[in-house]
């Protein structure tokens, strides 16, 4: 097919290219499509030797590629053999399954060429999932996938019999969402582990699966989870569409398409959720979002996603309401804390001094003299040095690790401030919001926190309180304009729903949380009415003539 | 026109930050001494009348921006002049608010920064708002009008928990009698705040439930009337009359008075901090009122790139407009009232509904016969 | 056209942060004004003196370590104008640091400065200037010049000038014979048609070089100290009078501004027998004005315990009580009485009669407003009545003496 070059200029070129529509981009060949699209589709050869030698050139002879050559038939005549891909497959099921019903069976004598695939598939093969391949594509991507294929000479279709397996961890605990209270196991790198757990837990037919596979080299498994009739259909549509639009050679991880597929790059703020914990995963689901699982990576995607489910942890849903608001206004402090406070320490310390009560700022002045730096300095120095000791602190083994936090505390908080390299107020506030930044329960919008930190200290330093509050209404105009497909992602502040709002900074008794957020869901039903407890004895004083009971307890 | 809806409790929400905008600012009705909360009461129920009449105009041509109604109601010529004439009210006004803005803070925080940067950094914050549309700009209000009032109350728990209110500074109550108060009212309180609600009629057309506008525009203004009533009966009971009319920005006064446990003092930046928020959405309202307006009379594709040089102008203007602080309070409260204040917003819409009652009672009559 | 703006952006970014901050204040540059002192010298142009506070000294902790007491926590600076803008500039040639003037909690005016010219011109100054607080206090130094009373150093407080304004807080508070008026109040009062002003004094008792030096710390008992005394009335923002003891605390009564004070009532034939201890108190004042003269009625209500009894008294009796309060009534009255004809006197009306008078009867007070000071208020009658509570009397009931003389018996 030809393509056909547009001219996209509308506008004559005297009028200043404010105005004008981007400039057009030189059409660039389109060299590097996929060749294998437009060739004809290869199909395999009816000669066995012939398609094992394909095989084996494909495969340039890797060791881990088994073929198995077989005599069928009652004259042994009808030459079969199996391929597999050594260390993906069960072997247990390939020996007992496969080539003991190939091998031992009683049909032996009715084997011919012409019935051979559909009396194997039929009647003799013990394995659960058979499917018949015609053209080499398929052949070497269900190959690659872990199943066995079976080539009979003569015949130009294949059996494919799925035989998956290989080493696996198993489910372990969470290693970075810890809960207390709550399921601890957690994802595996393993897609059908995986959508098992969600099955386990949500029983229900309406639990759809979509299979995928993305990723032109990797072509790794992809499956999209929704609840029928919960979840949103447009979004459904749109997800899916932006899934098949992914043209990349490698899929590594979850990472790769959350990348691909989110509304707008140029933001801090993540715009899709990821859990390893596969009751978060049923809670999303059933309030209406769409999970995405990818094979090889136990992080799952969830959208779309609202700037308050950041700030939500799994166990904030099975403690009672007073804990849980309360702990839940305390991440959000945290969170405001970590974004503003060394900013606001700048700031207070070179425009606002009048502020500060006469003792603190004469004891600030005083631990002022002696360091060389101005404040805005110094909050750009310990910050850095607290990022690199995190960075560090990631890659550490465990034997050292602890040596290294003496280290730091050491040389930072007290050397450098007997070296009059910094105060010791900025040591305290540093800590403080470092502190504070780990109390996000989700790790992207503490990254995100991370990185707005510095634009807010660079505004304090230039324009004291006026440059943060600036930054400041620049982050909630951005917020607000911010969609996570199609959905407002400062819903349910903006715009105010007041129903929903028993589930954000507060978490009201389950009994009033009666609907589904109404944005995202198609069904916002959740409970029946009147589901506040309803104790048998009474709170207040019992009348004698109106109750029953005997309240005799003492 | 823009493909966007806002719903009733946004717009009610934009409307009062609107009108508290640089009106928490300033000495509201101090011309009428003690009495100046009456005169902001008497203010506010007589501007009910023309709400009402604009929201009559508006109930007329329910889809229709304001500069398209304007062209079926006077005809084109006469209709695209007058529309004009509003667009560039809503830029003067713009930039009044921005002028004002900016010499608050240069007068108790930044003395020495020059009036052209402070202007210019919220000016650029602007533009990126409203390029953005009504939508964002009704959703961002939501959030900071929660914030807002939680420093409100705040700030009036901690004056009330200083001691300094003094009732007895509000008495005598109209000691010279009603005259001066209904003269402030009609030549200054009327206009400002209260009736430059005006530039709302450019966005009732996105309201996505139409029949609410009525009560919610007067709500709006009595809540917001109520919050400046309040505003201007702590500032003369803490500071006195006197200090209050010499003061240029009594709430500042007011809250650099408040000290509590001692160690809560000088708390003015709060009060910055909460005055950023109303100015910055007036400005923004009357931004985009203007933007809007020019985008649909001169048939412009993309609105949000016209907000880059409007930005400039709004800023450029502000900075020209008056030489130093005095005289851009004279002009506003003098000069700019009687010449574009009154006309625009008292005297031309009433005219304006008389001409539409007549021309859709006419049609109303032809569909009869039909 | 992405291009374009990301270009433009960064160019608008680089000039912002290229240019010095404006505004900018670093710590280290500033020097924390605690006091200000305003004199008059003798060519009639005013002196500034400047408490300024040494951040080093005062906090100590880390980095001062031992031997704290070596310099002075506070140094002082001087300076001359035709006003004070202009004197406070001039300052700046003697001080490497700028002067911060957001701390100074404290303003004393000179004697003379305030007997002479009146604080009526030092207003506006100190106003205007956003910096400046108005909810400073404001002290008038007796006997002395502004700048001795600034300079004195003092034990327990480090900074000078918090000794100052404690002092005044807590006398206020439990002996009643001094206010503590910020720069607003005293503001207010000179404004308001027909009313005099009043403001706390302080003395430096001792010599005042001795008062400078460090070694005056080095005593228990130091030789130069700073004392509340008395209260300075200014009309039309002059000063014309002192007043002490039982004038100054029956005008603090009458301004209803008492919250704890002691008053002795004779008994049995003892002279302040009995000590009385208030608690609080509500006083309000109404006017009336009848063919153009006005009427001042001053109502006052006392509620508060007994602190000592130094004679025999058995209070376990409802009469004997009763009999107590009767005399705290005419002792309260007598004493109100005092400073109200004090006031009279000096014909400026501190109490605010005019005001309530303003405030009830407007337009009747605006015949009188004029001559309100000279010729109304010398003349007015004043009727006051008050009521006297004693609620408790400590942990005892009878008095000790009691006690003994029963024993005796």
């Amino acid at each position: 097919m030809v393509k056909v070059i547009k001219n996209k200029r509308r506008v004559p070129k005297s009028m200043p290219s404010f105005f004008k529509d981007r400039k057009p981009k030189k059409n660039r060949q389109q060299a590097d499509e996929n060749p294998s699209i437009d060739c004809p589709i290869e199909q395999i050869q009816v000669s066995l030797s012939g398609n094992l030698n394909n095989i084996k050139q494909k495969t340039g002879n890797s060791s881990d590629v088994v073929i198995r050559e077989i005599k069928m038939g009652r004259n042994s005549d009808i030459k079969t053999a199996i391929v597999y891909v050594d260390g993906i497959v069960d072997n247990q099921s390939i020996q007992e399954y496969l080539l003991q019903s190939m091998m031992k069976d009683d049909h032996k004598e009715e084997i011919n060429q012409h019935n051979a695939l559909d009396l194997l598939s039929e009647d003799m093969m013990t394995i659960g999932n058979i499917s018949s391949i015609t053209n080499l594509d398929d052949l070497f991507a269900s190959l690659m996938a872990g199943d066995t294929l079976i080539l009979i000479d003569g015949v130009d279709r294949a059996l494919s019999a799925s035989t998956k397996g290989g080493e696996k961890r198993s489910i372990a605990e969470s290693t970075t969402q810890m809960v207390v209270r709550g399921p601890k196991g957690a994802f595996t790198e393993s897609l059908g582990t995986n959508t098992a757990m969600i099955r386990r837990i949500i029983k229900t037919p309406d639990l759809w699966m979509e299979s995928l596979k993305v990723g032109r080299v990797t072509k790794t498994d992809v499956t999209l989870m929704y609840i029928h009739g919960v979840a949103n259909d447009k979004v459904i549509k749109e997800i899916r569409q932006r899934l098949h639009r992914i043209d990349i050679d490698s899929i590594l991880e979850s990472g790769y398409i959350e990348q691909l597929i989110e509304d707008q790059t140029f933001t801090p703020f993540p715009t899709i959720y990821n859990t390893e914990r596969p009751d978060v995963v049923a809670g999303n689901l059933l309030e209406g979002r769409i999970a995405i699982f990818v094979d090889g990576t136990p992080f799952v995607l969830i959208a779309p996603a609202l700037f308050m489910q950041f700030f939500q942890s799994a166990e904030d849903y099975y403690a009672r309401f007073d804990i849980a608001t309360s702990i839940r206004l305390l991440r959000i402090l945290m969170f405001m804390i970590s974004l503003i406070a060394p900013a606001t320490y700048v700031a207070v310390t070179t425009f606002h001094q009048e502020m500060v009560p006469t003792t603190l700022i004469v004891a600030i002045a005083a631990q002022r003299e002696a360091v060389p730096f101005p404040a805005f300095v110094e909050a750009l120095l310990m910050e850095l040095t607290f990022e690199i000791l995190r960075e560090a602190g990631i890659r550490l083994p465990k034997a050292i690790g602890s040596a290294v936090s003496i280290v730091g505390a050491l040389v930072i908080g007290q050397a450098a401030v007997q070296a009059s390299i910094v105060s010791p107020a900025m040591v305290i506030i540093v800590s403080i919001t470092a502190i504070a930044s780990f109390a996000t329960p989700s790790f992207d919008m503490a990254i995100s926190a991370r990185l707005i930190r510095f634009l807010f200290m660079i505004g304090a330093a230039t324009f004291g309180f006026y440059g943060i509050i600036l930054c400041l209404l620049m982050m909630v105009v951005h917020l607000c304009s911010l969609r996570s497909f199609g959905v407002p992602y400062m819903a349910p502040f903006a715009p105010f729903i007041p129903v929903n709002n028993g589930d954000t900074i507060i978490r009201l008794p389950w009994w009033t949380l009666r609907q589904r957020p109404r944005l995202i869901t198609a069904n916002t039903v959740r409970e029946g009415s009147n589901q506040n407890p309803h104790p048998p004895a009474s709170r207040g004083m019992v009348n004698r003539d109106f109750e029953e009971g005997d309240n005799n307890e003492a | 026109m823009e493909k966007a809806k806002i719903s009733a409790s946004q717009l009610f929400i934009l409307m009062v930050l609107f009108e508290l905008g640089s009106a928490l600012l300033v000495p509201l009705a101090i011309d009428a001494k003690q009495d100046a909360w009456l005169a902001i009461l008497l203010g506010m129920v007589f501007s009910f009348v023309l709400l009402l009449v604009y929201h009559r105009l508006y109930t007329y041509y329910p889809d229709l921006l304001p500069t398209e109604y304007l062209q079926r109601i006077l005809g084109k010529v006469l209709g695209s002049v007058l529309a004009f004439v509003y667009i560039l009210y809503f830029m003067y006004d713009a930039s009044r608010v921005l002028r004002d803005f900016g010499e608050m803070l240069l007068t108790f925080a930044y003395p020495d920064t020059p009036l052209f940067i402070a202007n210019a950094l919220l000016m650029l914050v602007i533009v990126y708002t409203v390029r953005k549309g009504i939508e964002v700009i009704a959703r961002s209000g939501e959030l900071l009008f929660i914030f807002m009032y939680i420093l409100a109350v705040a700030g009036f728990i901690l004056i009330v928990s200083s001691g300094l209110i003094e009732i007895k500074n509000l008495q005598p109550i109209l000691e010279e009698g009603l005259f001066p108060v209904l003269k402030v009212v009609f030549t200054q309180t009327l206009y400002f705040p209260f009736t430059e609600v005006i530039v709302f009629t450019m966005i009732f057309p996105y309201l996505n439930n139409p029949k609410k506008a009525k009560v919610t525009m007067l709500c709006a203004s009595g809540l917001s009337g109520i919050n400046l009533i309040i505003t201007m009966l702590i500032n003369v009971s803490v500071l006195g009359v006197d200090l209050t009319a010499r003061s240029q920005y009594p709430l500042l006064s007011t809250i650099e008075s408040i000290q509590v446990a001692n160690f809560l003092e000088r708390l003015d930046v709060f009060f910055m901090l909460a005055l950023i928020i109303t100015i910055f959405f007036k400005i923004c309202v009357l931004f985009y009122a203007a933007v809007v307006g020019t985008a649909s009379l001169f048939k412009v594709k993309s609105p949000s790139r016209l907000s880059y040089p409007f930005g400039l102008i709004i800023l450029f203007l502000s900075i020209t407009i008056a030489s130093n602080l005095q005289e851009h309070n004279h002009e506003g409260l003098k000069v700019a009232m009687f010449v574009i204040h009154i006309p625009l917003l008292a005297i031309v819409p009433p005219l304006l509904l008389l001409v539409a009652f007549f021309k859709n009672r006419k049609k109303h009559g032809r569909n009869k016969f039909n | 056209m992405k291009r374009k703006g990301v270009f433009l952006l960064l160019m608008m970014t680089m000039t912002l942060l290229l240019t010095s901050c404006w505004s900018k204040k670093e710590l280290t540059d500033l020097a924390i004004v605690a006091a200000m002192g305003l004199d008059k010298t003798k060519d009639g142009r005013y002196h500034i003196t400047l408490q300024i506070i040494n951040p080093g000294n005062v906090a100590g902790g880390l980095q001062g370590g031992g031997g704290g007491a070596q310099s002075p926590p506070i140094t002082i600076y001087s300076a001359s104008g035709d006003n004070i803008v202009e004197a406070s500039r001039r300052a700046s040639g003697r001080i490497s640091r700028r002067l911060y003037y957001a701390h100074t909690n404290l303003v004393v005016v000179g004697e003379r400065l305030a007997r002479k010219e009146g604080l009526n011109t030092l207003i506006d100054g100190l106003d205007r200037d956003p910096e400046f607080r108005n909810t400073s206090t404001l002290v008038i130094a007796k006997n002395s010049t502004a700048a001795d009373l600034v300079k004195t150093l003092t034990p327990v407080d480090k900074i000078p000038a918090n000794k100052v304004l404690k002092t005044l807080e807590f006398t206020e508070r439990k002996w009643g014979e001094n206010v503590k008026t910020s720069l607003q109040e005293v503001m207010k009062s000179i404004e308001s048609p027909g009313r005099g002003t009043v403001v706390s004094g302080f003395r430096l008792v001792g010599n005042p070089q001795q008062a400078q030096k460090l070694d005056n710390l080095q005593e228990s008992a130091p030789a130069a100290t700073l004392r509340a005394s008395g209260i300075a009335v200014l009309k039309q923002g002059k000063l014309v009078d002192w007043l002490y003891g039982k004038p100054a605390r029956g005008t603090v009564w009458i301004l209803d501004k008492i919250q704890g004070t002691d008053i002795n009532i004779d008994w049995a034939g003892k002279k302040e027998a009995i000590a009385y201890q208030t608690v609080r108190q509500k006083t309000s004042v109404s006017a009336k004005v009848k063919n153009g003269k006005p009427y001042i009625s001053v109502h006052t209500r006392v509620e508060g315990d007994i602190g000592d009894m130094e004679v025999p008294v058995d209070i376990t009796n409802p009469k004997v009580i009763t009999k107590i309060e009767q005399s705290l009534r005419k002792e309260i009255k007598k004493e109100l009485e005092t400073a109200i004809k004090r006031a009279q006197k000096n014909k400026t009306d501190i109490l605010g009669f005019g005001e309530v008078v303003h405030r009830t009867r407007p337009n009747q007070f605006k015949k009188l407003k004029t001559e309100w000071n000279d010729v109304y208020f010398p003349k007015l009658d004043v009727d006051i009545t008050v009521e006297a509570y004693v609620r408790r009397a400590g942990l005892r009931n009878k008095s000790f003496l009691s006690g003994v003389k029963e024993n005796q018996k």
